[in-house]
């Protein structure tokens, strides 16, 4: 049986617990209600003193040091704010105050942390303030997928070939953060990664290739053709299938000829993406190819038959209406949706 | 004789009391460990996205595709308003499905005027068998828009189609009154990007109640001054900031809103889409997803981003909230039922060893006990079996703690998100917050009973939901999504 003294301290315990958290509350009211204003006030003078100096062509060393003054929170708030909306020379004065008031030193303490979260912190500021420093180039080897997702998303404003390499070699990365990252920045960079891209391609196979692909799809630089070919008769289902969306991309006929035949590919996702390859074309040619295709058992390719008939215009269109007469129901059905869609929606 | 049977009772109710002491005492503890968990969980949270350039998700073509499934039902007021924050939301790679589930009003007819919309053939892969499609529509000016108009067959079936129709790697489940923020989507296909393994992920619902709302967007957050609504407000914030952050520490959850919820298209129609004879679709789903994750192999990890956020409307009627909590409760008891053989399962790993029996044990079965507690103290004390200590022992397990928790959640909701920005505001959550214990809860506990009572004879209908609405809004027909 439980003794009325037990009762007494677990009572006591609940009420002391209570009465805790209930203070905690109000605590936290009157602790608002004097910083929050003090915060407000001094983030409202960083943002003053920051436009002033962006704006002006002489430094301002009374303003630079009052911005000195405040705690590093405020002051980085109040650099990233502004880094978001300056660019070129702007940018660079205020990367010039940003290092006299010392937020860029900070950061790259923080870059050198043993602690992620404050190596991820100082890498999104030199980031965001395209600071070409190569502390934040080594973190595309950090052991956080979440720090190597980041330094990438720095290096797209740093295309040099060094940058380059050490990011393509984080295509094969098994952390997805890290992959879309590096891609979305190869895609930010342009033109300039094109050639490395190529070359990697040249040499690699597999998931890497695969997200090699993507972005060479995105990029649709002729260069790609070649590689694009060899690729697309590889055994590994989803390397033919971005293969053949690249083919669509760059286009040219050593491209379409293979598309053709890609149609008859044993995958329907490669008849699928070659269907709709050959689409993106407009290869008129393919015309009869696609026509067969509305027959083929797979939902997708059938779908993608019919959208690049429509894109091929008036030959392929010619097509679709022959199939709504055909005796292929499925065929004929879905001619007739895709010949129902509005111009907006067959694009 | 009578003495004997006096003296019996008394040391029944003496026995039964201290059992339900050491489950709200054990039940008390849980709470504290998740509050622990939910912090540290915010806090790792908060260091990621800290600084964040999500905006690149906007520009790259590599993002994921998203489809919105908006099933609507009787919506002709409101699905104009609710559409165009849908297309306006900042996401690149996005597709709007709205889902006509046999509408009787003028639902379809608005969204042919206002949109542009032209009938096309309406044939499409069914995967999964569903009530038949009546029309299909695409839109002249808008690409990515496209309305199915179907016969009335539910949510979960209106879902079901949806499915067929997305072209989306993934697919957000909402409902047709949700306002999803404009960054929402951004926000929550981060755990998608972050690893494979993610098969679902849920985001904060927040109560619309009290707050503007312009063009489909929540301009201004304000705490209701409804007694209910506030409440509620209340509630969701524990149940989000500190539930279901907390699970996603200790092994994830298995509650997605239906409100708001994305999901891998293709994992989703490999496990069957959504089940239509239940009234907890949501979590059913949910819960199939991550059973077959053991037993077939393959993504089964169910995140919750706690700052994407949709809005709600919560009913401010006693009616209509108590049959939307015995809705919740009848579809709780019934999905537990379904999957009962992962119950201290080992093959379910953490959910069969921790998440599902916490969900039976304590979400399912608090009311019980907390209704036996109530009839048992009072009993004791008519009786004399229990002294006025004892009650004062019992109210404060099994309320008290969970007042000091909401007292924490609302701190923590302040300092993290802080989207109660007004003295005004932060004074009303405490009143509520304290208000909660007094009445309400007790109501809850008896919709809740009323769900197993329902759940037990086998009772599956949606019941009547009336909303206020953005707009005024018709009445409901036949079955209410």
């Amino acid at each position: 049986m439980i003794s009325n003294h037990l009762l007494d301290v677990v009572m006591l315990t609940e009420i002391g617990l209570i009465g805790l958290a209930l203070s905690l509350y109000l605590l936290h009211g009157v602790w608002l209600l004097f910083n929050q204003r003090r915060g407000l006030a001094q983030t409202e003078r960083a943002r003053e003193s920051m436009v002033r100096l962006v704006n002006s062509t002489v430094v301002d060393l009374e303003q630079i040091e009052s911005l000195r003054k405040l705690p590093h929170s405020v002051q980085t708030k109040a650099f990233l704010e502004v880094a978001r909306n300056v660019s070129g020379s702007g940018m660079e004065r205020l990367r010039f105050v940003a290092q006299q008031v010392g937020v860029l030193d900070h950061a790259r303490k923080l870059c050198e942390s043993r602690r992620w979260t404050r190596r991820l912190r100082g890498a999104r500021i030199l980031s965001q303030m395209d600071v070409p420093d190569p502390l934040v180039l080594k973190l595309l080897i950090d052991r956080h997928p979440a720090l190597r997702a980041q330094a990438a998303e720095w290096a797209a404003a740093q295309p040099s070939l060094p940058v380059i390499a050490a990011m393509l070699r984080l295509l094969a990365d098994p952390a997805t953060q890290a992959r879309f990252a590096v891609q979305t920045a190869l895609l930010r960079m342009g033109a300039v990664a094109a050639g490395p891209l190529t070359t990697y391609l040249e040499r690699n196979s597999g998931s890497a290739a695969e997200a090699g692909l993507r972005v060479a799809e995105s990029l649709a630089e002729p260069r790609f053709e070649q590689v694009a070919l060899r690729l697309s008769r590889t055994a590994d289902v989803a390397i033919r299938t971005a293969a053949a969306k690249l083919l669509g991309a760059v286009g040219g006929a050593e491209a379409a000829e293979r598309l053709l035949e890609l149609l008859g590919d044993e995958a329907f996702q490669v008849r699928a993406a070659a269907a709709q390859s050959l689409g993106r074309m407009h290869h008129w040619q393919a015309g009869s190819g696609l026509s067969e295709r509305l027959r083929d058992p797979n939902w997708p390719v059938r779908r993608q038959a019919a959208l690049a008939l429509r894109a091929i215009g008036a030959p392929g269109v010619l097509f679709l209406r022959r199939a709504i007469k055909g005796n292929d129901r499925f065929a004929a059905d879905m001619a007739q949706q895709i010949l129902d869609l509005p111009a907006a929606a067959a694009g | 004789m009578t003495d004997t049977l006096r003296m019996g009772f008394n040391e029944l109710l003496v026995s039964g009391k201290i059992v339900l002491l050491i489950y709200f005492v054990g039940v008390n503890l849980w709470y504290l460990a998740l509050l622990i968990s939910s912090m540290l969980e915010l806090r790792r949270h908060f260091l990621l996205i800290s600084e964040e350039s999500r905006h690149l998700l906007l520009s790259s073509t590599l993002s994921p595709t998203i489809s919105i499934l908006a099933p609507a039902f009787n919506e002709e007021a409101s699905i104009e308003t609710t559409l165009r924050s849908l297309l306006a939301l900042q996401y690149t790679n996005l597709e709007v499905i709205v889902i006509s589930d046999g509408s009787t009003d003028r639902t379809v007819q608005v969204l042919i005027d206002r949109f542009d919309l032209v009938p096309v053939k309406a044939i499409y892969e069914q995967r999964v068998k569903t009530q038949p499609v009546r029309s299909l529509y695409r839109s002249s000016t808008y690409p990515s828009l496209v309305v199915v108009d179907k016969e009335n067959g539910g949510k979960a079936d209106a879902l079901n189609v949806g499915l067929s129709f997305a072209g989306g790697e993934l697919v957000c489940a909402m409902d047709a009154d949700t306002l999803i923020e404009a960054d929402g989507l951004q926000r929550m296909v981060r755990p998608f990007l972050l690893s494979t393994e993610v098969v679902a992920a849920g985001g904060t619902i927040r109560v619309v109640n009290g707050s503007q709302v312009k063009y489909g967007r929540v301009v201004k957050t304000a705490v209701p001054t409804n007694l209910l609504a506030g409440i509620q407000v209340v509630e969701y914030l524990r149940a989000f900031l500190f539930g279901r952050l907390g699970w996603n520490r200790l092994g994830g959850n298995i509650i997605v809103s239906g409100a708001f919820g994305l999901f891998q298209r293709e994992a989703v129609l490999s496990a069957g889409g959504y089940l239509r004879d239940t009234v907890g679709e949501d979590m059913e789903l949910v819960l199939r997803l991550k059973r077959l994750s053991h037993e077939r192999g393959g993504p089964g990890k169910v995140a919750f981003v706690p700052d994407s956020v949709a809005w709600t409307e919560v009913p401010e009627s006693t009616a209509v909230l108590g049959r939307q909590r015995d809705r919740w409760h009848r579809g709780l008891a019934d999905v537990l039922w379904r999957h009962r053989r992962m119950l201290f399962n080992p093959r379910y790993g953490v959910t069969g060893l921790f998440i599902y029996p916490y969900y039976a044990l304590v979400e399912l079965l608090a009311p019980v006990f907390e209704a036996v507690g109530l009839a048992a103290l009072a009993l004791g004390l008519a009786s004399g079996a229990a002294d006025w200590r004892f009650a004062g022992l019992f109210y404060l397990s099994a309320y008290g703690l969970g007042t000091a928790l909401t007292a924490v959640t609302l701190i923590v909701e302040d300092v993290s998100f802080h989207r109660y920005e007004t003295f005004r505001d932060r004074a009303l959550l405490f009143v509520w917050a304290l208000l909660e214990n007094l009445g309400y809860r007790q109501l809850t506990v008896y919709w809740r009973l009323r769900g197993v009572w329902k759940f037990l004879r086998g009772r599956k209908d949606w019941g009547k939901m009336d909303r206020k609405g953005f707009h005024p809004l018709p009445a409901s027909g036949p079955r209410a999504l």
